[in-house]
This record gives structure tokens, sequence and C-alpha cells, in this order.
């Protein structure tokens, strides 16, 4: 039976990594899913956050997509700082550590035979400018474009897939932002 | 009069199915799926059925074989496939295998084989020619056709993975290949055999064109007898179920299955866009010298990729920006991709009753032409083909991860990453006997990425094959009696950390004993020098890269003969020549793929794989894990504390107030020595103005910025000009 192992007190067990691994494979194994599945995982993370502002969706270990009450939708930590709208890129709002030589990379990759060829690649860390949490890695050639890990279409999976529509719908919430950030830093903004 | 139901020809049969797909949205136009909604229990049996018939045909024809990757590690497959090429049952093994003999089918209908050479009850047809459908050429193709009556009604195949394709290097996946006369043994589609029975003249090619000639040729007899047992199944099948039954019950599984993987990725994912990028590296500089001019320089392979998830559930993927076909080993046809990536879709949602191809008809792919996937070049290498294909596994993987985790289902995670080291090998004996061989032990045996839940496992799964094993050392030294093997285990800090740290790497060390006259291991591998994915999973560090390494040279067999212990990897190896406990005249090492190394007795010849990426921040790893971690020795204390920031005392425990103090101090450290973003983007930005690449990354931007999506991406990242050029 579905209910006796996706409950909500089991989902926050897996959240903080917490759910025991006999646990886990009786998650794995439930067919079909929990259909009220992500509103059980909206009310455990609505829980855990200091904030109120409304959670639409998580898109990190510590980042949310967040309704606010002026009518934004923002990419938001769960210490409560916030990196703007959702439609770019979050990491064009974060702090930033680039590793370039081997010393500097030997830190985070641990055998030495392993480490990557530094004039091919950096390592990108990008933290919160808040609590500086480690929130995403990448692992490029110098000049690449930073990486968008993901643009939800919040309002298709909100209205079609899950039936319950966000009040304030409209087409350009599924564009791509991420270049009106760099147009308006070349413009000395 | 066509071979095909109502005397349609197989070419007309192949063209309506696609026509009717597109019209329609259904396979077949099956609006309705009778049999299954009449009587689902008659139909699961009549499915299973012929799964059954499949793993029958699998379990007595590998008997046959004497190829160690078939008969011992499971790299084989036996599959039924309608006639219009849908596979409907497989066995277990490569899995994947079944997306690409639609393409094959394909070919052969285009190519009139109807009219010739004829398709006949009892014929035998073969092919491993990556131009017509075939991935590439160490996975080879036998199928039979299955004839009711005068109709066509299914095909019989059987597949396996060979030993040695004769080609520039010795072994089943060369890393150096100019173009397709380099890759070994090809052969288009051909009818090798009649009456069930193999030509005489087809071995002959086996063993002249192949180093392994026993192997390959026991290897064609156990895809024969396989495909011509599974033949003889199928008819039992259709004589028990009726022909009209069959014929409507292998179409509607395809129609049926096509609905539940569209429905499971609207039940468990969020829909959007998901961006990937792998990146890697060929070295060909100096190695191919002047004889292949084109391929005389290294190349840095540029492998993005966009996943689309669907309004309607399905998954559309688009590779734009990927690096352009070249002279190398790389390039893969729209086969290889569909082939290989469906094992990124297998465990991530295309898990159901049986293998089939029912994952074409929901996943749409923009393969560029003149794009390495997509080569306009006929001649075009595609010998490790699958090496690059094989990226777009962890895509799927690693995109739908994220995908599930936004909606709530984190147990159905599972970020992944290539994992492939193995080696080739060819060389005279002492007596004056050529021989050549290979090994894929440590591709069976994979550790896993880390979970948003857990650490990755350790040395548990093989991704592009289900049912893996090691196979026995024993087996592959009595086959191989030149590489005594002296190590085999997990090696510390071998892994990508995080808040859940990736599975350690496995690594293996071998003793180079009596080579004779002249032996030389190729090694291949998943990595090119720049880690696996280019991306961690939410502030995790990929994982780091595989391990090639061999130290000529040695005084190992003195050692052994007084009787010391010796060095099981290469971490050791190398720590052993620094602490002089080991003596070697020179070492290589490489962190990817390796060109023919010649070896002597007494070399050591060493590699490492699959250590795996971490999911999270390393400094919000537990303190009881770091513990267990240095208890077993997976994480050595120096670097617990300077990735994650803990203390361990003397006894293996943390010291809890002091780890708060160090973590404290790294956060601030952080907060010390990094930039705003935009404070970056200016710096980066001049750089990028000033074309300060390196001379591998410069061609590799050349490259890429022909395509208008990388482009367009690259120009407004940096606000440079759209004619920005290198």
């Amino acid at each position: 039976m579905p209910e006796e192992i996706a409950t909500k007190e089991n989902l926050k067990l897996l959240v903080e990594g917490k759910l025991d691994w006999e646990g886990v494979k009786r998650l794995i194994h439930l067919s079909p899913k929990d259909k009220d599945r992500f509103w059980k995982y909206l009310e455990v993370l609505q829980e855990k956050v200091p904030w109120k502002d409304k959670i639409l969706l998580r898109i990190s270990d510590h980042l949310y997509i967040v309704a606010k009450k002026g009518g934004d939708r923002v990419v938001k930590c769960d210490c409560g700082h916030e990196f703007g709208d959702y439609r770019a890129n979050w990491k064009l709002s974060c702090r930033i550590y680039v590793r370039k030589t081997l010393e500097e990379m030997a830190e985070v990759v641990s055998v030495e035979e392993a480490l990557p060829y530094p004039e091919l690649v950096e390592i990108r860390e990008f933290y919160c400018p808040g609590c500086f949490a480690q929130l995403g890695v990448e692992i490029v050639p110098m000049g690449h474009p930073v990486l968008f890990e993901i643009l939800p279409d919040l309002d298709t999976f909100y209205r079609v897939w899950l039936g319950k529509p966000i009040e304030d719908e409209k087409p350009a919430w599924f564009t791509d932002k991420t270049w009106d950030l760099t147009a308006k830093w070349a413009k000395g903004g | 009069m066509g071979i095909c139901y109502q005397g349609k020809p197989l070419k007309e049969a192949v063209a309506e199915k696609e026509r009717i797909f597109k019209e329609t949205g259904y396979a077949y136009g099956l609006k309705e799926i009778k049999l299954v909604e009449s009587d689902p229990a008659k139909f699961m049996r009549f499915q299973l059925r012929l799964v059954a018939a499949c793993i029958s045909a699998r379990e007595t024809a590998k008997l046959i074989s004497a190829n160690p990757v078939a008969m011992l590690q499971g790299e084989l497959l036996f599959m039924l496939a309608n006639p219009e090429g849908d596979c409907i049952a497989a066995s277990y093994g490569l899995a994947g295998h079944i997306q690409a003999f639609p393409f094959i089918i394909r070919s052969i209908a285009n190519l009139g084989f109807e009219e010739d050479p004829g398709i006949n009850v009892g014929d035998i047809f073969a092919t491993n020619d990556s131009y017509y459908g075939a991935p590439h050429n160490a996975d080879n193709y036998n199928w039979v056709p299955v004839f009711h009556k005068d109709e066509l009604i299914a095909w019989s195949v059987g597949l396996n993975h060979i030993v040695d394709v004769g080609g520039l290097q010795p072994g089943n996946l060369g890393t150096i290949s100019p173009n397709t006369f380099t890759d070994g043994f090809i052969y288009p589609p051909t009818k090798t055999g009649e009456n069930f029975r193999q030509h005489g003249w087809w071995a002959l090619h086996w063993k002249r064109r192949t180093r392994t000639e026993a192997f390959n040729v026991l290897d064609d007899k156990m895809r024969t007898a396989g495909a011509v047992s599974l033949h003889n199944k199928i008819l039992e099948i259709v004589e028990e179920f009726g022909v009209d039954y069959f014929r409507q019950g292998l179409r509607e599984v395809i129609e049926r299955e096509r609905r539940v993987l569209v429905e499971r990725i609207k039940a468990m994912a969020v829909p959007g866009k998901y961006g990937y990028l792998h990146l890697s590296t060929v070295k060909y500089k100096g190695v191919v010298g002047t004889l292949f001019a084109t391929s005389n320089r290294d190349w840095v392979l540029h492998e993005p990729a966009e996943l689309n998830v669907l309004r309607d559930g399905k998954l559309f993927v688009d590779v734009e920006g990927l690096t352009s076909e070249a002279d190398f080993h790389c390039n893969g046809s729209e086969s290889a991709v569909r082939m290989l990536s469906s094992l990124g879709c297998w465990p991530m949602f295309a898990y159901t009753l049986t293998l089939n191809t029912a994952l074409q008809y929901m996943t749409d792919w923009n393969l560029p032409p003149g794009s390495m996937f997509n080569p306009q070049n006929p001649y075009a290498a595609t010998v490790m083909s699958l090496s690059e294909t094989g990226k777009m596994i962890w895509m799927f993987h690693n995109t739908l991860s994220l995908a599930y985790f936004t909606r709530g289902f984190l147990e159905e995670c599972d970020p992944e990453d290539a994992c492939g080291v193995g080696y080739g090998m060819a060389g005279v004996l002492a007596d004056g006997f050529p021989w050549a061989g290979g090994d894929m032990a440590l591709i069976t045996c994979w550790s896993a990425n880390a979970l948003p839940y857990k650490d990755g496992e350790l040395a548990y799964f093989c991704a592009p094959n289900p049912q893996p094993d090691q196979g026995e050392t024993e087996s592959s030294e009595f086959l191989q009696p030149t590489n005594l093997t002296i190590g085999k285990k997990f090696i510390p800090n071998y892994c990508g950390h995080g808040k859940f740290r990736g599975g350690l790497g496995i690594g293996m060390c071998q003793l180079i004993v009596d080579p004779g006259q002249y032996l030389v291991i190729a090694g291949f591998a998943a990595t090119g020098g720049m880690m696996r994915v280019a991306m961690g999973m939410c502030g995790g560090y990929p994982g780091p890269n595989d391990i090639i390494y061999f130290a000529h040279d040695t005084n190992m067999r003195e050692l052994l003969a007084e009787g010391k212990t010796y060095p099981r990897d290469f971490v050791e190896i190398g720590k052993w020549i620094k602490e002089g406990k080991l003596k070697a005249g020179s070492v290589d090492l490489f962190k990817g793929a390796a060109p023919n190394i010649p070896c002597k007795d007494g070399d050591l010849f060493s590699s490492a794989t699959s250590a795996m990426g971490g999911w999270g921040d390393p400094l919000e790893r537990e303190f009881a894990l770091i513990e267990k971690d240095v208890h077993y020795g997976w994480i050595t204390p120096d670097v617990a504390a300077t990735v994650y920031g803990a203390v361990i005392d003397d006894e293996g425990k943390v010291k809890v107030a002091e780890s708060q103090d160090l973590r404290k101090k790294m956060r601030n450290k952080r907060r010390e020595r990094s930039v705003d973003t935009k404070e970056w983007w200016k710096k980066e930005r001049e750089q990028v103005l000033r074309k300060a690449f390196s001379e591998d990354v410069y061609n590799m931007y050349a490259d890429c910025l022909k395509y208008s999506k990388f482009r367009s991406d690259f120009t407004a990242m940096w606000q440079v000009p759209a004619d920005y050029k290198l």
C-alpha cells in the first residue's frame, strides 16, 4: 500500500538523508508512485525553510523557486538569500571561485595522478552569497558559457501535469532570460 | 508480391510504419490495443513466452563461445523483432542493441535485399557496419528471417561484442583510427548463410581479417545457433497463439509500452529544459605521424546536450554545438546514439515488462549534419563511437535525476557517469606464435555516483549491461598468460567529493611475464583528462579521471623472488617509486585512452576507473559518515580535513569542536577568495576578447562556433560581437 511507506514523515527523512535503505528500497519498488508526492514534498520543504515565501519548485539542495507577493518568481536559498528571476541562470548571481592551477585543483581532487589538465579546464565553484554553501561545480574550459541546469516550464507543470494552475500564468514564464543579465552587465549595469 | 503481410514488400512496410506514426502519434496507428485490453492475462503470457524464448537462446548458445567477454562477462544479446525491425523482446545482456536493429532493417529494406540477394527461409544475414545501422564493428549482429508460410513474421537476432576487430590497434575498442579503413574488419549487411548454416567462406573472413580467429569464428557460430534456436521457438509460439495474434501482438507491445513511458515521465519529472555537458580529449598528435596528416593533432571534444521534457511527456534532445566529425575514432551514427543512450533510459524511466523499441516512439534527437554524431563522410572512423555517444547515457541519468529531485522522487535519482577502462593486446610469443586478446573486467563492476540521500555504492553494477559479471581472473590469465594480475582494489580518496561522496574507483595492477618476442597493450578509458561530467550535482564534485599507467623496467621480479609484498594500484606504484621501494626505468601515465604501449617482462600495467561524482556541498557531510570512511580506509585523515573540514584524532574519531571551527574557517575562506560572478565575468570576458585560449581549447571553440545555437549562447554569455571569430 503506497501510504504505508510514502508518508510525509518518511519523505522528510529521505530529504534529510536519514531514511534507512530498506525504506528507500520500498519507495523505489512503489508502483504506481504516490500521486500526491509533489504536494507532500512541498509541505516538507516549506516546513524546513525559515521564510514564508511560497515554494513553487526545489531546483537544488539549497535552492527553491518561490512566488513573491509582488508577482515575481525568484530563486531563493534556504538561508534567505535571493538570486532574482528564475528564468536567468542563478549561477550568474553567485559568488564564484575558480581553480586554475594544479595546486588549486589538488585541494578538491585528492589523487594527484587523476587531476584534470589545467591547460584545458578550470574548476568553477559557485557559492551562495548569503551562507557560502557550495551550490554548484563546473569543470569546463576557460570561456565556456555558464551551464544552465534547469529552466522548468512551471505553468505547464502546474496546469497540465498537476491540474492546479498557478494564478499568474503567462507564456513568458518559460523563457530563458540569462543573457538579459549579461547584456545589462555589458552596458555597465 | 512482397514478403510481408498481405504481400507488402519489406521496404514499403518499413516506410509505412514511420509514416503512420508520424500521422497518428500511435505506433502502427494503434489507437486501441485490443489484445492487451480484451485479455491482459493471455497477453502477458504471450509476451513472457517471447522473452523466455530469447533468454533460452542466450543461455544455450553462449556455451558455444570461448570469448570471455561473451561467455563470462555477459556481452551478448538475443532478440526478437517484428518485420519492420521493432524489437519486441530480448534476453538479458547488452540491452541497448535493440535500439540499433530497426536501423539495420531499414537499411536492408532500402538496399533492396528482398530482390537481391533475396530473403528466404533459412537465410542468415550479418553486419557490424555503422553506416548501415550497427553501432560499431565490435558489436556483431547475425539474424534470421522467420516465415509463416510465405509471410515474413519476425526476425530472430543474435549479437555479441567480439574480442578483436582487426583494427589499427589490437582489441575491440581501438582509440586510434583516422578512417574506416583503419577501423578493422567491417562488413555491410551480407547474406552469410543459407538453409540455417553459415557458408564456409564466411569463417575465412574472421580468420584473415581479425587477430582472434578462434574466438571470432566461435562467436559467429554462437550468434547463428542462438538466432536459429530462437527462430524455432518463435514458430512454436506462433503455433500456440495463432499467426494473427502473433502479428498483432508484436505491434501492441510497442504501443502499450510507448504509453507507459510517456505516462511515467509525466508522473515523475517536471517539464522544461535541462542542461548537460561532457568533455573529453583525443590525443593523436605525434602518434599517427605524417601518415595521416589530418589526424596528426589533438582535439578537445565538446559534447553538450539540452534535454527538453515536453508538455506531452515526450523527450527531445538537442546536441547542437557538438564537435564536428573528424578523422578520429569517435564518430557515431544515429543508431549508435540511440543504442547507447537508451542505456540511460532503461534505468531512469524505460523499465517495462520487456526490452523493446517503444522508446524510439517517444524520444527525438537533433543531431546536426556534419557533427560527430551525424558524419557526412561515409569513410568516417567509428570503431570507438560508443565512447562518445555513451556520454549521452549520462545525460539522461543526470538531467532526469534533477527532474525527479525537483518533483520529490528522490529515490528515483540516479546520476551516473562513464566507466570505461579496459584494454586490447597483441603480441608474438617466444616460439613465434602470434596472438591477441583483451579484457573489460573493470567495466563490469562500476561504483556509482552519490545520490541525494546516500553515498555512491562500491563496484556493484555496469550501466551498459544489466547482467554483468567480472568473470574470473584465472580465466583471463589462462587466455592471456603474459598478464598476471597482482592487485585489484578500491583506491582511497579516488572519488568525487560531496555531502554524499561518489563511489570509490577501482584499480587493477598486472605484472607482465614472459611476453616473448613482442607485446603491446592498448588501453581505453572513459575520460580524457578533463574529469567526468562537466557539472557536479548540487554542489558536489564530478568524479576524477580514469587512469592507465605503465611502469617499465621494474625490479618487480626480484621483489617477488625475495618474497616481498607488491603494489596493488597506480597510486601505490607511484608512492613506492618515490620511496625507493620499487625501481622503475620509466613511467607512462594517461588520464584517458592510451596508444599501443610496448611492454617487457617485469613491467607493471595498472589501470583504474569508476571514481564517481558526489552530491552536495562537502562541508555538509555528516561527521559520522566521515568517521566511517576513515575507519574503512576510503578517505584518509588529511583529505577528511582539507576537503570535508573534519579533524580526525589518533583513534579515527572526528574532533567535533575543532571540526566545526575548521568548517567555519573554510567557509570564511570561500568568502575571502570568491568574487561576485559579475566581477569574474568582466575579467573572463577580457580573456575571451583576447582569444587567450590554449591551442586545443581554441580549436574546440573555433569548431563549435560554427553551430548557431552554441554561437548564440557563447556570444550572449560574453557579449561579444555576433561575428566573433577564431
